[in-house]
C-alpha cells in the first residue's frame, strides 16, 4: 500500500516536467528556439534521439510509469503539433470579432480523434492572452459539450447561465427569447461571450429549430457572441442549415482532416521527446504511423496501440523473468552449470519496443475475432455454418429454419454422420445469432423463423479449410 | 453409518465444485484469460491510468465468472482503492435509469444521501465529480457493462460521457463491457468507438483435451483425511476409467458437438454426479449415458408418444397430402385423403375435427396466417410442423400403432 500512495503522489502533478539530461541540453543550445527546431528538419529530429538519448531500462517500474503516461489520452502536450494552421485561422477569426465587437459563427468538422477539442482548448487560452496584452476587454467563454444536455433547447439556458454570472438578471421568459430581447437591443455590457458548442449534432431535430435559433441568434443586430461549433459532419451546416445561406450568415467551415503518416509520426515523436530515454525503435513508430494513418488517421488508436505495445514488451520481460527462474532453479540443483548463468542472462537483454512488439499491438487491435470463433466452435455448430453458406450461394438471400434444417440434414448424411435433432438445431442456431454470426428474425412457430447470413462466406471458407472434415462440403 | 456419510460427503463435494466458478475458472497459467484480465486491471489500480476492455465471448463461455474472480481478487490485495459499480444492459439500456444506478451505486459506495428525485443532468455531473474526487484520492473505478450490445442502442451518452470522462487527467476508472456479440464494437458509434481503447479479450470454449482435464480436475476426490484413502483411491481409479472409456469419449463428444461451453459440460456433470449410486458409492459409465439422454430431449417425440390413433392416422394424411406437393391443406382435404386411405374402421368426421383441434393446441400442427380468425377450423389453411423422420420415429415409439399405419409410411417414406 505505501508503495501504491507514492507512485500515485506523481500523478497528483502530471505538469511537472521531466528532469532532462545534461547531453540533452548541451545538444539544444545551438538552437535558439524550440519552435525552429521543430519546424526545422525530421533529419535533426529523427538524428537526435538516437545520438543523445541512452537506452531505457524497461524493468525499471518509474520509467516504465512515464513512459506509459508520455502516451495516455488524458496527458495533453504543451503545445498542438501539426494543427498551427488550424488553429490560427480559429484564433484569427476570434480577434476579428472581438475587436470589432460583432457577432460570428464558425463550425468545426472532422472525423473523432483529429484534435478538435485540443485545438479548441488551446484557442481559447491564446485569445484570453491576446485581449489581456492588448488592453481589450477579456470575453466570457463558455463550454458546452451536447452530449450532456437532456433536452436539446437546455443549451439556451445555459447561454443565459453563463450570461447572468456577471449580470445577475432574473426574468420567467424562455430562454431563448430572453437571448433574443437581450440581444435586440443595446446594453451596457461590453464583453464578447465565446461559446463552444461540442458535439453540435445533438442539438439536431426534426424541425431543426434549435440548430437554427442557435446560429441565427449571431444575426441579431446588438449580439455580442461568438459561436463556435464542433461536430464530425463535414455537411452538417449546409444539410441542416440551408436557410442561414439565404441570411446570409452562414458560418465559415474549418475542415480537420484525418492526420497523415507524417502527422502521427511527429506527434508521437513530440510526445516522446518528453521522456529523456529511448523505449521505441524508429521503425516501429514508422509502422504504427503508416497503419493508423491508412485505417482511419485517429490519434486516439495511435496512442492505444503504443501503449499496447509497450504491454507486448512487458509481457515478455514477464514470461522471462519466469523461464529465468526456471533457468536458475534447474542451475542450482547442478553446480556445474553456474557458470554459464551470467551469458545465460546476458542474451535475454530487452532494451526497446521493436518491430514485432507493435506489429502484435496492431494485430490485437484491429484483428477480427469471427475467424478464431468459428475454429472454436462445436462440430455440429461448425456444419450449421458450413451449410447455410451453402444455401445462401446463388441468388438466395434468406432462407426458412425448416429449409436450412433440411441442407443441414443433407450435408450431415453425405458426411455419414448422424444430425442433431430439430431442437438442438434450432438451439445452436440461436447461439450464433447471439455471437452475431447469422441473423434469425423472429416468429411464433420454430421451423418458420427467418435466417439470413451475417458474415462473410470467405471468412467461414479461411476458418474451416483446415480441418479436413470440411474440405468436401467447402 | 461411516460408509454413508462419507459416500454422501463426496457427492455432495463433487457438485459444489461444479457449482463454484473459482474452481473451475482460476488458472494460475498466464495464457488463461483469468490472469491477462486480472493484470490488465492490476495495472490500471497500481499505475493509476484509465482503461477500456471488451469481453467477447457466447454464452456460458465464463466471462462473468472470471471477472467476478478478478474483481474479489482485486477487492482483497486493494481493499481502499477499488470501488465496483455495476450495471446491466437489460435493466439500465436507456440513459436516464443507468445515470441514476451509476449514483445510487456511487452513494452506497462513499456513504453519501442518494436523493430520487435528482434529474438527469445531477446524476451525470455527479458521476464527473465523483470520479474527479476518486482521482484525486488515488481510488479506481470499475464500470462493469454487462450485455455490452444493449448500450450500444440509441444515441448512447452513457458510453460517450464514460468514455469521455476517462480522458480526462484527474479520472481513474475502468471500464469493462461484457457481451456475446462479436461485433460489439462495431455497434459503437464513431465518436464512442474513437475513445474506447479497442482492447479485446476472447472467450473461447475450450478444446476436447481441455474438456477431459476439466473433468478430471472436476470429478476426483482429494487424498486426504477428509475420505478413507481406500474409498478415495478406488473412486479416483474408477473415475479415471471411466475416462479412458471409448463408449464415454464417444458419448462425451457427442454432447459437446453441438454446444462445447463450459455451462453445457457443467450441467452434463451436475446431471451425472446427481444419479450416483449411493450403494456402490461410485460413479459408473451408465450415470453419464443416462444424463445424456435426460439432456437431449426431443419434445415433439414425446408429443407424438402420446397421441392417439386417429390422431397419428390424420398426421400420416398430412404428411401424404405434403409428399404430394401439397404444402398446404385444409381439414377438408385431410378428409379426403382420410377416407381414400383407410378403407375400414373410419371415424366420423365430428370425431376427426376435434382430433384435429387437439393436434393444433399441441402445435404439431399450426395454422399459416393469423387473418382468417372468423372462418371455420375446418376450411382455414394448416401446415405440418414435423417432418418425416420425425414422424418415423413417432409411429415407432408409439406402443399403440397398428402395424397396418407403419406400413403406410413405410411406403411413402
Amino acid at each position: 500500500m505505501p508503495v501504491i500512495a507514492a507512485k500515485r503522489t506523481l500523478r497528483s502533478h502530471p505538469s511537472s516536467p521531466p528532469r532532462k539530461s545534461p547531453r540533452r541540453c548541451t545538444a539544444a543550445t545551438p538552437n535558439s528556439t524550440p519552435t525552429k527546431n521543430r519546424l526545422g528538419g525530421a533529419d535533426e529530429n529523427q538524428a537526435d534521439p538516437a545520438a543523445v538519448k541512452p537506452k531505457w531500462n524497461p524493468k525499471d517500474g518509474e520509467q516504465l510509469k512515464r513512459a506509459k503516461m508520455a502516451l495516455h489520452l488524458s496527458t495533453a502536450p504543451s503545445s498542438v503539433v501539426c494543427r498551427e494552421e488550424e488553429q490560427n485561422m480559429v484564433l484569427e477569426f476570434c480577434k476579428g470579432c472581438v475587436e470589432h465587437q460583432k457577432a460570428g459563427s464558425l463550425y468545426i468538422c472532422g472525423c473523432p480523434g483529429t484534435g478538435k477539442s485540443l485545438s479548441m482548448e488551446k484557442v481559447k487560452d491564446k485569445l484570453l492572452n491576446w485581449a489581456k496584452e492588448e488592453g481589450l476587454p477579456l470575453p466570457d467563454v463558455l463550454s458546452v459539450n451536447c452530449t450532456t444536455l437532456t433536452n436539446t433547447s437546455d443549451i439556451f439556458t445555459k447561454q443565459i447561465l453563463g450570461l447572468n454570472q456577471t449580470q445577475g438578471k432574473k426574468v420567467s421568459a424562455l430562454p431563448l427569447q430572453q437571448l433574443q430581447n437581450m440581444y435586440s437591443q443595446k446594453s451596457s455590457v461590453k464583453n464578447m461571450t465565446l461559446i463552444v458548442a461540442d458535439e453540435l449534432d445533438y442539438l439536431i431535430t426534426k424541425d431543426r429549430a434549435v440548430l437554427h435559433d442557435l446560429f441565427m441568434l449571431t444575426t441579431f443586430p446588438f449580439s455580442r457572441c461568438i459561436l463556435i461549433g464542433v461536430a464530425n459532419a463535414i455537411d452538417l451546416a449546409d444539410r441542416f442549415l440551408p436557410r442561414l445561406t439565404s441570411l446570409n450568415c452562414k458560418p465559415i467551415v474549418v475542415n480537420f482532416r484525418a492526420y497523415s503518416k507524417d502527422q502521427i509520426l511527429k506527434i508521437l515523436e513530440e510526445r516522446l521527446n518528453e521522456f529523456p530515454y529511448s523505449v521505441f525503435q524508429q521503425q516501429a513508430l514508422e509502422l504504427c504511423a503508416r497503419k493508423v494513418a491508412a485505417t482511419s488517421g485517429d490519434m486516439r488508436n495511435a496512442l492505444c496501440i503504443c501503449g499496447s505495445a509497450i504491454e507486448m514488451l512487458e509481457a515478455e520481460i514477464r514470461e522471462s523473468a519466469c523461464n529465468l527462474n526456471t533457468s536458475l532453479e534447474e542451475i542450482s540443483s547442478s553446480r556445474q552449470n553456474f557458470a554459464t548463468a551470467p551469458d545465460f542472462m546476458k542474451k535475454r537483454e530487452f532494451d526497446t519496443v521493436k518491430t514485432d512488439h507493435m506489429a502484435r499491438a496492431l494485430s490485437k487491435t484491429y484483428r477480427s475475432p469471427v475467424v478464431d470463433t468459428i475454429q472454436s466452435l462445436p462440430h455440429h455448430q461448425q456444419i450449421v455454418l458450413c451449410s447455410s453458406m451453402k444455401h445462401f450461394r446463388g441468388a438466395k438471400k434468406d432462407a426458412i429454419l425448416g429449409e436450412l434444417y433440411k441442407s443441414y440434414v443433407g450435408v450431415c448424411k453425405s458426411c455419414l454422420i448422424p444430425p442433431a435433432g430439430i431442437l438442438e438445431f434450432s438451439n445452436m442456431c440461436r447461439v450464433l445469432n447471439d455471437q452475431g454470426l447469422i441473423k434469425l428474425g423472429q416468429s411464433r412457430e420454430d421451423k418458420l423463423r427467418r435466417v439470413s447470413p451475417k458474415i462473410d462466406e470467405g471468412d467461414i471458407t479461411f476458418a474451416l479449410q483446415g480441418i479436413r472434415f470440411f474440405q468436401n462440403c467447402l | 453409518m461411516e460408509q454413508e456419510n462419507h459416500k454422501i460427503k463426496a457427492v455432495s463435494l463433487l457438485r459444489s465444485r461444479i457449482c463454484d466458478p473459482k474452481f473451475i475458472f482460476i488458472s494460475e497459467s498466464p495464457e488463461s484469460n483469468y490472469s491477462k484480465l486480472k493484470f490488465m486491471i492490476s495495472s490500471s489500480v497500481t499505475e493509476a491510468c484509465n482503461n477500456s476492455i471488451l469481453l467477447l465471448g457466447p454464452r456460458g463461455s465464463g466471462k462473468n465468472a472470471v471477472l467476478e474472480l478478478v474483481i474479489q481478487d482485486l477487492l482483497q490485495e486493494y481493499p481502499d482503492s477499488v470501488s465496483v459499480i455495476r450495471l446491466n444492459g437489460l435493466l439500465h439500456s436507456d440513459d436516464i435509469s443507468a445515470f441514476k444506478e451509476i449514483a445510487r451505486q456511487l452513494c452506497m459506495e462513499h456513504q453519501l444521501l442518494f436523493s430520487k428525485a435528482a434529474s438527469f443532468d445531477d446524476n451525470s455531473q455527479f458521476m464527473v465529480a465523483i470520479l474527479k474526487e476518486c482521482g484525486l484520492a488515488h481510488k479506481t473505478v470499475i464500470f462493469v457493462l454487462d450485455e455490452f450490445h444493449l448500450f450500444a442502442q440509441g444515441k448512447q451518452r452513457l458510453l460517450y460521457s464514460l468514455l469521455d470522462a476517462m480522458q480526462s487527467i484527474t479520472s481513474q476508472a475502468v471500464v469493462l463491457g461484457i457481451s456475446c456479440r462479436l461485433d460489439a464494437d462495431q455497434l459503437l458509434e464513431k465518436r464512442v468507438r474513437s475513445r474506447f481503447s479497442h482492447r479485446k479479450l476472447l472467450f473461447l470454449p475450450p478444446s476436447i483435451e481441455d474438456s477431459q482435464k476439466l473433468l478430471m480436475h472436476i470429478l476426483t476426490l482429494p487424498i486426504d483425511s477428509s475420505f478413507p484413502h481406500a474409498y478415495a483411491v478406488e473412486f479416483n481409479r474408477k473415475v479415471q476409467n471411466i475416462i479412458e472409456d471409448r463408449r464415454f469419449k464417444e458419448t462425451l463428444n457427442k454432447y459437446l458437438n453441438v454446444d462445447s461451453s463450459v455451462k453445457h459440460l457443467l450441467r452434463f456433470l451436475f446431471c451425472a454426479v446427481s444419479h450416483m449410486d449411493l450403494q456402490t458409492g461410485f460413479l459408473s459409465r451408465e450415470n453419464f449415458e443416462i444424463a445424456f439422454t435426460s439432456i437431449q430431449r426431443q419434445p415433439k417425440l414425446e408429443c407424438l408418444r402420446n397421441c392417439s390413433i386417429l390422431e397419428l392416422q390424420i398426421l400420416v394424411c398430412m404428411k401424404r397430402l405434403e409428399v404430394k406437393e401439397q404444402s398446404l391443406c385444409n381439414f377438408n382435404s385431410v378428409m379426403k385423403e382420410y377416407i381414400s386411405t383407410l378403407t375400414s374402421e373410419r371415424y366420423a368426421r365430428h370425431v376427426c375435427l376435434r382430433a384435429f383441434e387437439h393436434l393444433i393446441h399441441r402445435e404439431l400442427i399450426c395454422f399459416t396466417d393469423n387473418r382468417g380468425q372468423s372462418l371455420s377450423v375446418e376450411f382455414r389453411p394448416v401446415k405440418l410442423l414435423i417432418s418425416s423422420a420425425e414422424l418415423h420415429q413417432g409411429l415407432r415409439a408409439n406402443t399403440s400403432c397398428p402395424p397396418k399405419l407403419l406400413k403406410l409410411m413405410d411406403r411413402e417414406g
